[in-house]
């Protein structure tokens, strides 16, 4: 123990001693995994979130489909629906996609009448006419938007609207609510020139979740011109989606960085001539290879513990408090799902854990291997003065 | 008293089985008495610094053994050479091998770290030799700040640190004057006087003349001759 803690400090002072070049490698290597951390955080942090928001959705989604694709469908089928036992709330939902070609950004528009109590306001009150709206914080931050200003839109019909924001609200999950306006469901219904009766799907809520299966059976059955969509089925392909695409910029930012690592860490770790001969002068002097290696070991785990946990805040800082600015273009394509969005911090234990042994471990052995090596050897070289 | 060494029919080869084969020494026998003081006389070459590197169980022999007071430890695996090494042995260089980076005081204190002594103990022993050899100002000096004379002290004051029975010392006198020369040769003597027993490598008839010096023994072609 107690020579553990002098050679230990001895490894602090060599350190120092090469402060120039152990200063370089933590900060080349800070870098490399605040990247490789920015990356993990940031998809993990997508995916908590979409998934969040997915529970706390309806367990099963109703869409019309008509030559194989998506249709409007009848409100009035919630009436069907509603009698299958076991079923809840049912409610056909107004909502649709639009493009605002003044601030290039699209919202997703949803018709809200009775659902509007759910929504917390920061600020004003609920549509109650049809010229009015309400929008997310999110909206209301990009657009520089505010209770009593107009927005501006084209309908369905290509005649321009305006409408009067009458509030805006806060909702548990940026991700979902930032590009969300809500109108009345009959405005809508008219801004999309959506023919009365229809609706653009209908949400059920299951009493037992181990029923959702069944009752999506039976909806089917009942319906067949319905498809009906589990909350199962769509957090499969969330995930799948998100898998997917934190796989190719894992295997891109990693696959670059591998190769970039190591050549700096052969030209930076490389044990230098006078670090080999250090090491024979060690020997020579008494130390056994176990000391010396405990010396490198300690030297390594001071780096790469320092470069990890400075990387891992780098990384932290870049994700949750900047909003991921470096991987705006890796990104793009979620913008249209999910516009600017403030990222809620989410850590998994198990990955910063894996991310250690990437990083550390690889560290650790292309300092000390050759280290060992140079320690193995007899220290009559040293004595010789090779 | 503690410190004899026994060499018995000792070989060593170099890049054995190779094209580039060497026999740096031939069935060497040799018993040095604790507390001798013995010089290895001979041209360049002949297998000196082979014999005190086996000696100081820096290496291993190809064939034979080295006993220290009877024990056989040329066939001991590398942990317990280390610690033996630093026991029993002290070592002045040819290249003196000081970390030029560091302070008088550090290197003074480098054989220490692995043993069982805290950082003041330490640091208490490297002052009190420090100060017999006259490099107490100069402790917190880095050795490239200070001339031979000083770095040759230093070296000695590291090898005499962790209090070694047998001292081995490579051509000592190599690089220096013959004052720093004569004044190295009367630490050791002064050290043979305290019980320590002196090995030294040399082709300089200053130091086997010595009155240091209780038996020469001469090499040539790995083996000794007389
Ligand atoms: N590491 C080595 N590899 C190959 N040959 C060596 C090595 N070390 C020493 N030798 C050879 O062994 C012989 C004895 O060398 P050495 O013991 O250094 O002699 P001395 O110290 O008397 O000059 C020389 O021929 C030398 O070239
Ligand atoms: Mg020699």
């Amino acid at each position: 123990m107690i020579r553990l803690l002098k050679i230990l400090e001895f490894a602090l002072s060599s350190l120092a001693r090469r402060k120039f070049k152990n200063f370089s490698i933590i900060v080349v290597y800070s870098f490399t995994i605040a990247v490789l951390a920015s990356v993990l955080l940031l998809t993990h942090s997508l995916k908590k979130m979409a998934m969040d928001v997915l529970v706390d959705g309806p367990d099963i989604v109703v869409q019309r489909l008509s030559g194989g694709r998506h249709d409007l469908i009848p409100a009035d089928y919630s009436g069907i629906i509603e009698k299958i036992p076991g079923v809840g709330r049912v409610q056909p939902r107004v909502w649709g996609y639009y493009y605002d070609s003044l601030n290039h950004t699209n919202y997703t528009m949803l018709g809200i009448d009775e659902e509007r109590q759910r929504f917390v306001m920061v600020d004003g009150k609920a549509p109650a006419d049809d010229d009015q709206c309400m929008i997310g914080q999110g909206v209301a931050g990009a657009q520089h938007a505010e209770t009593g200003m107009d927005l501006l839109l084209i309908d369905g019909n290509g005649i321009g609207y305006s409408c009067e924001i009458s509030g805006v609200f806060k909702a548990a999950s940026d991700l979902w609510t930032n590009d969300l306006v809500l109108f009345t469901k009959d405005a809508l219904r008219r801004f999309f020139a959506m023919p009365d009766g229809l609706a653009t799907d209908i949400t059920v809520e299951v009493f037992n979740a181990r029923e959702v299966p069944q009752v999506a059976q039976k909806i089917k059955r009942l319906l067949p011109d319905t498809r009906p969509i589990t909350i199962d089925e769509i957090l499969h392909t969330y995930e799948s989606i998100f898998n997917w695409r934190s796989g190719l910029m894992l295997t891109i930012f990693t696959s670059s960085l591998i190769a970039f690592s190591i050549l700096a860490w052969d030209k930076a770790t490389g044990i230098s001539g006078e670090e080999k001969q250090e090491i024979g002068i060690l020997k020579a002097i008494g130390w056994d290879t176990g000391d010396v290696l405990t010396l490198k070991l300690c030297e390594g785990m001071v780096i790469s513990a320092t470069s990890f946990l400075v990387g891992v805040s780098m990384a932290y800082a870049h994700v949750f408090l900047l909003d991921a600015p470096l991987f705006v273009p890796v990104l793009k394509g979620w913008s249209v799902l999910f516009p600017r969005f403030h990222l809620v911090p989410y850590i998994d234990a198990y990955q910063i854990i894996v991310l250690g042994f990437l990083t550390i471990l690889p560290y650790m052995a292309s300092t000390v291997l050759p280290s060992w090596k140079a320690a193995i050897t007899d220290p009559e070289n040293a004595m010789r003065g090779v | 008293m503690a410190g004899t060494i026994q060499v018995e029919r000792i070989s060593k080869y170099y890049n054995r089985n190779r094209p580039d084969e060497v026999r740096a020494l031939s069935e060497v026998d040799l018993t040095i008495a604790a507390g001798e003081a013995l010089a290895v006389n001979g041209a360049s070459g002949c297998g000196k610094t082979t014999l005190l590197g086996l000696v100081g169980c820096m290496s291993r022999p190809t064939s034979g053994s080295v006993l220290l007071d009877g024990r056989d430890v040329s066939r001991l695996p590398e942990r317990f050479l280390g610690d033996i090494r630093r026991r029993t042995f002290g070592f002045i260089f040819q290249q003196l091998n000081l970390i030029k980076s560091i302070s008088v005081l550090e290197n003074t204190l480098l054989p220490l770290y692995p043993g069982k002594l805290s950082m003041k103990e330490m640091k208490i022993r490297a002052e009190r030799i420090l100060a017999r050899f006259d490099l107490t100002a100069r402790a917190g000096v880095k050795v490239s700040r200070l001339s031979g004379g000083e770095q040759q002290r230093v070296a000695i004051a590291r090898a005499l640190i962790h209090q070694p029975q047998v001292i081995i010392a490579d051509e000592p006198t190599a690089h220096l004057d013959s004052v720093l020369a004569a004044e190295l040769l009367d630490i050791l003597d002064e050290l043979n006087r305290e019980g320590k027993t002196v090995l030294i490598a040399t082709h300089d008839p200053f130091v086997s003349n010595h009155p240091l010096i209780n038996r020469v023994i001469r090499m040539r072609d790995g083996r000794i001759v007389d």
